[in-house]
């Protein structure tokens, strides 16, 4: 290998290191959640799908950052796997599509947009959801205008601008969407699922969790809509124990009737930054 | 007699799977119908309308920069009950159903010509199915979950084989998804700890063996891939994966005719590998892939034993083998301020075959590799020749970004427009890559350091003891210029890279927020090709020079009498315009066909989101090419353009996306500008260009050049080119 080489690559570094340093020195406030390593795999039996670009680790959520700075909210949802971009989305991921539900205050909507399949306990129910997906934000704000309840559309927000870089996936939106308050004060729950350009019938662009999993479908739940269709959710306190992955697999516990409707189950609730 | 004994398993298999499942009857079930209208326009100053395509090598299948197509495709899915289930899709066919065709109604026949020609830009309407908007079964799959433990699913039909990688059995591009016909069962033992897929899928006839094609008798080709997944602990899996591929012909010695009839292999090609990835923490990842392929082509059936200096196939000839390996570290923020890295080495055989890999929308290699815009139209803009007819094809700005990279030599870039990445092949490539990429604020700041040695750095094609005119290597259009796309072997090669890539893109906080990104990539490319003065072709001092013919003393290289004659004939002399000396510089120094690129790309961009529905971006790219890539004793193998000189090309790309409810709809506009400037070195009498060469070529008469060996031209003029192009598309589901 040639010295030239080598002796860019430490030029290259040096700047790098220096950039760094310059950048090293910004700081934001607010809040931020870590979740287990591992349990990308829903109720505790969720199977990814076969195809290739679904890489190990692809749903499995490690970190949830919600960042202020001045009247911007910014969202970083960390994975345990490198994103990449199989289907040049021109985001810098593909199979990922983050939802984001907070609770600000009081009331709220109980159940999750259709796709997902979760119910919110008591006291949890979401104000606001941020959706982050690869795909443009006129075809999200298109899907959430045909199948979000007309109600809860108000509450849904699509940022501008979506990105995955590293194993990140970042989105910055006004603060004045989301409400009044501190943000480090409201209640979290992120549901990971998958970014699916031809949803099936209602789905908010999520794919689905069958009983078997498919190149492109999950496994290891039934083939009706009385299953979660997350693959990880925040639970717990957000500190990322082992303990906050049997507390994902009990939150997402579910029972069906024999007609494909829902028993019991998969009613999670909202996690907060303990002080 | 032999038959496909696993062929007759795997349906026997499928048979006794599938026995046990209860019939039920279709109660309350639903078909889904969906569909989309995929609508295309193309203009461009090159003003060609072959097809609704701008680019393919293959003759007689046309390609254009102008014209409208529209196809419409189905999607058929239903569910009889929960064993069951059923897809299928229908497509109108695309390629030169062009809008002018006004529905396809009459046209040329072709059958009814003394001298047919074939059928371009729709010209032919309804006696050609590429231009008579016939609806074309494009997949049909049944899928079966019998609710066995070991098996959760039986699958008979279509499918786009992603369940295997790249190595191996490779994900079938996007417009092709529904071509491989497959019986594929998936499923688990072991409690779901292991996990497998055992696939037999008819071979492609169209590509898929020596030559490009399997034989005379295709109906039993097929090849078999298994793959076990064991996922023992959470840092921990690997992957093992079999394919066997059989291309099988009728046996010729085979005389009796009472007990059937015998097959033998016309090329059979086995590869064994394994994945495996070790996850010890969110910080680090590691991963490993090794394959062995083998492969071997039967001469009785019409495949070749060698590809002269040049040639055709996606596999060499003979018997051959070699390994594929790799291995990726990740290191994510190690340090916890954003700053992650990725590692990479990779050792690709020259002999490494797998006839399956994957050809094209897939990415193999962490580098960025190549660009596209120096492919298929060389610097001069022509597609690679140096004869009549071979203009550009993909137009002066190539293809837009950068390469992927596929472990094959049937790369696939045919059928493709100008927005599309080009994929290129990695056979032979061995290196080491560095990516660096760090956050800081709301700049994205990546790196890339690539270095790149080759298993394919040989003299004599690796086989010094026989004719340099003989090798078992397909070389495609030659590895010269700035780049082949699907060339892997060269008959010398002593060549290194090094890529260099400084990327970063952030979000300004104005307004919606403006994109700014931007990229500055430096190659280093060098390759003394022929290294040991024993391979020059002829005896020092043979051609004396003023005006003196040569005296033709070849030069062996070995015990045969073989010499690089056969290839680096000396000049004749000639005498123009007063001048006398050699038509072309003698090959009577290795330096001759030296290589040694400095290539230098910067590119700048802004993109913003207008409204909620309308994106739009604004990028501008400069590439600076310093190339001196062999002398007029090289002739760049004769056969290719030759491209030693200085090139500058400018891009400047317009690109917007607007969705309207369920329609997308995309626009990009490119405006391509730059000149070549040729240096082919001294040593030989320039000719000037003649009335038919200028017809033949686009260069003025009188415009200075020479003749090489075959009789081709190489122009001198320095060039000046222009090109404007665009693609709108629209995409509707309903």
């Amino acid at each position: 290998m040639s010295k030239k080489f080598w002796t860019t690559g430490a030029i290259a570094a040096t700047v790098a290191a220096g950039v760094l340093l310059a950048g090293a020195a910004l700081a934001q406030s607010g809040v931020s959640f870590k979740d287990p390593v591992g349990d990308d795999n829903g109720p505790g039996n969720y199977t990814y799908p076969t195809d290739g670009v679904y890489k190990r680790g692809s749903f499995d959520l490690t970190g949830f950052d919600v960042k202020v700075s001045g009247k911007k909210v910014e969202f970083d949802v960390t994975f345990n796997v490198t994103l990449e971009d199989p289907w040049r989305m021109g985001t810098g991921f593909s199979v990922q599509q983050v939802f984001i539900f907070i609770k600000t205050g009081d009331g709220g909507f109980k159940d999750s947009p259709p796709g997902l399949n979760l119910g919110f306990a008591e006291g949890n129910e979401w104000n606001k959801l941020v959706v982050l997906s690869p795909q443009a934000p006129g075809r999200v704000k298109t899907e959430v205008e045909a199948k979000v309840a007309p109600g809860e559309q108000s509450a849904v927000i699509i940022p501008t601008r979506v990105k995955g870089a590293g194993r990140t996936i970042s989105a910055t939106v006004d603060l004045d969407q989301l409400g009044a308050g501190d943000p480090s004060t409201w209640g979290y729950q992120v549901a990971i699922q998958s970014n699916e350009g031809f949803p099936e019938g209602k789905d908010l662009m999520t794919r689905k969790v069958n009983e078997y999993e498919g190149q492109h479908r999950f496994g290891g739940g039934t083939d009706s809509d009385c299953d979660p269709h997350v693959m990880d959710i925040l639970a717990g306190n957000g500190n990322g124990t082992p303990d906050e992955a049997e507390l994902q697999h009990q939150w997402l516990k579910y029972e069906c009737n024999p007609d494909g409707t829902r028993k019991s189950g998969g009613a999670v609730k909202m996690v907060y930054k303990k002080k | 007699m032999r038959f496909s004994r696993g062929f007759a398993i795997g349906l026997l298999a499928a048979a006794a799977a599938l026995a046990s499942v209860p019939a039920f009857a279709v109660d309350g079930q639903t078909m889904v119908i969906t569909g989309e209208d995929y609508t295309k326009w193309l203009w461009g100053t090159q003003h060609t309308d072959g097809s609704v395509y701008n680019f393919t090598t293959i003759p007689n299948e046309g390609y254009g920069d102008n014209g409208q197509g529209t196809e419409i495709d189905l999607y058929l899915f239903s569910k009889p009950n929960k064993y069951v289930e059923v897809q299928g899709r229908l497509q109108s066919r695309f390629n030169q159903n062009q809008w002018t065709n006004y529905g396809g109604f009459g046209g040329r026949n072709p059958a009814f010509e003394n001298n047919p020609q074939p059928c371009l830009g729709g010209d032919c309407g309804e006696f050609d199915p590429r231009s008579n908007e016939y609806i074309k079964i494009r997949g049909l799959t049944a899928r079966f979950t019998p609710g066995f433990k070991w098996l959760d699913s039986a699958t008979i039909g279509s499918t786009d084989l992603g369940m295997f990688d790249p190595f191996t059995i490779g994900k079938i591009r996007y417009i092709d998804r529904d071509n491989a016909k497959a019986i594929l069962f998936q499923g688990s033992i072991f409690d779901r700890k292991l996990g497998y897929d055992f696939i037999r899928v008819s071979l492609p006839r169209l590509f898929a063996g020596p030559n490009f094609n399997t034989g005379d008798y295709t109906g039993q080709d097929g090849a078999y891939g298994l793959q076990l997944k064991l996922a023992p602990a959470p840092i921990f899996d690997v992957v093992g994966v079999v394919e066997r591929v059989r291309d099988l012909e009728i046996d010729p010695t085979d005389r009796n005719f009472d007990n059937g009839t015998s097959v033998a292999d016309r090329f059979k090609n086995d590869v064994y590998g394994v994945r495996f990835g070790i996850h010890p923490s969110s910080k680090v990842d590691v991963r490993g892939q090794y394959y062995h392929s083998s492969a071997e082509s039967d001469p009785r059936f019409g495949v070749p034993t060698g590809f002269g200096t040049s040639g055709f196939s996606p596999t060499p000839a003979g018997k051959i083998s070699d390994p594929a390996y790799k291995a990726n570290v990740d290191l994510n923020d190690p340090f916890g301020i954003g700053l992650s890295f990725n590692l990479e080495y990779f050792n690709i055989g020259a002999q490494y075959e797998s006839i399956l890999s994957a050809r094209r929308e897939s990415d193999v290699l962490l580098t960025e590799g190549h660009d596209g815009a120096w492919v298929f139209p060389g610097p001069d803009n022509s597609a690679f020749g140096v004869f009549p007819g071979n203009p550009t094809r993909i137009g002066y700005g190539g293809f837009e970004g950068n390469a992927q990279q596929v472990a094959t030599l049937s790369v696939d870039n045919e059928f493709t427009d100008f927005d599309e990445p080009m994929a290129e092949t990695v056979i032979g490539w061995k290196g080491i890559t560095v990516v660096p990429t760090w956050t800081v604020g709301k700049w994205d700041l990546a790196a890339e350091l690539t270095h790149i040695d080759y298993n394919t750095n040989w003299q004599a094609w690796g086989f010094p003891n026989k004719a340099i005119d003989n090798s078992i290597y397909p070389n495609f259009e030659s590895d010269a210029g700035i780049g082949s796309y699907r060339n892997a072997y060269a008959p010398f090669q002593d060549k290194k890279t090094d890529l260099y890539v400084l990327r970063g893109k952030t979000v300004i906080d104005a307004g919606k927020g403006v994109d700014l990104f931007g990229k500055v990539k430096y190659i280093k490319e060098t390759d003394k090709r022929m290294n040991d003065a024993r391979f020059l072709p002829y005896k020092p001092g043979d051609c004396p020079g003023g005006g003196v013919a040569c005296h033709n003393s070849v030069n062996p290289y070995n015990g045969n009498g073989n010499s690089t004659s056969a290839i680096y004939g000396n000049p004749p002399v000639i005498t123009v315009n007063g001048v006398t000396g050699y038509q072309w510089k003698p090959f009577d120094s290795l330096s001759d066909d030296d290589k040694d690129m400095n290539y230098k790309m910067f590119q700048v961009g802004t993109g913003y989101q207008l409204t909620g529905d309308l994106y739009t971006s604004l990028t501008f790219e400069y590439y600076d090419v310093d190339l001196k890539d062999g002398d007029t004793a090289f002739q760049a193998y004769q056969l290719h353009n030759m491209a030693s000189g200085k090139s500058q090309k400018n891009k400047l790309i317009l690109a917007a996306k607007y969705t309207l409810g369920g329609a997308e709809f995309g626009l990009n506009y490119e405006y391509n500008f730059g000149t070549f400037d040729p240096n082919f070195g001294g040593g030989f009498v320039t000719q000037f260009a003649d009335d038919q060469i200028s017809k033949d070529f686009g260069v003025p008469v009188g415009s200075p050049g020479f003749r090489g060996r075959f009789g081709g031209w190489n122009s001198l003029i320095k060039r000046d080119f222009t090109q404007n192009r665009l693609k709108a598309f629209m995409k509707v589901r309903f």
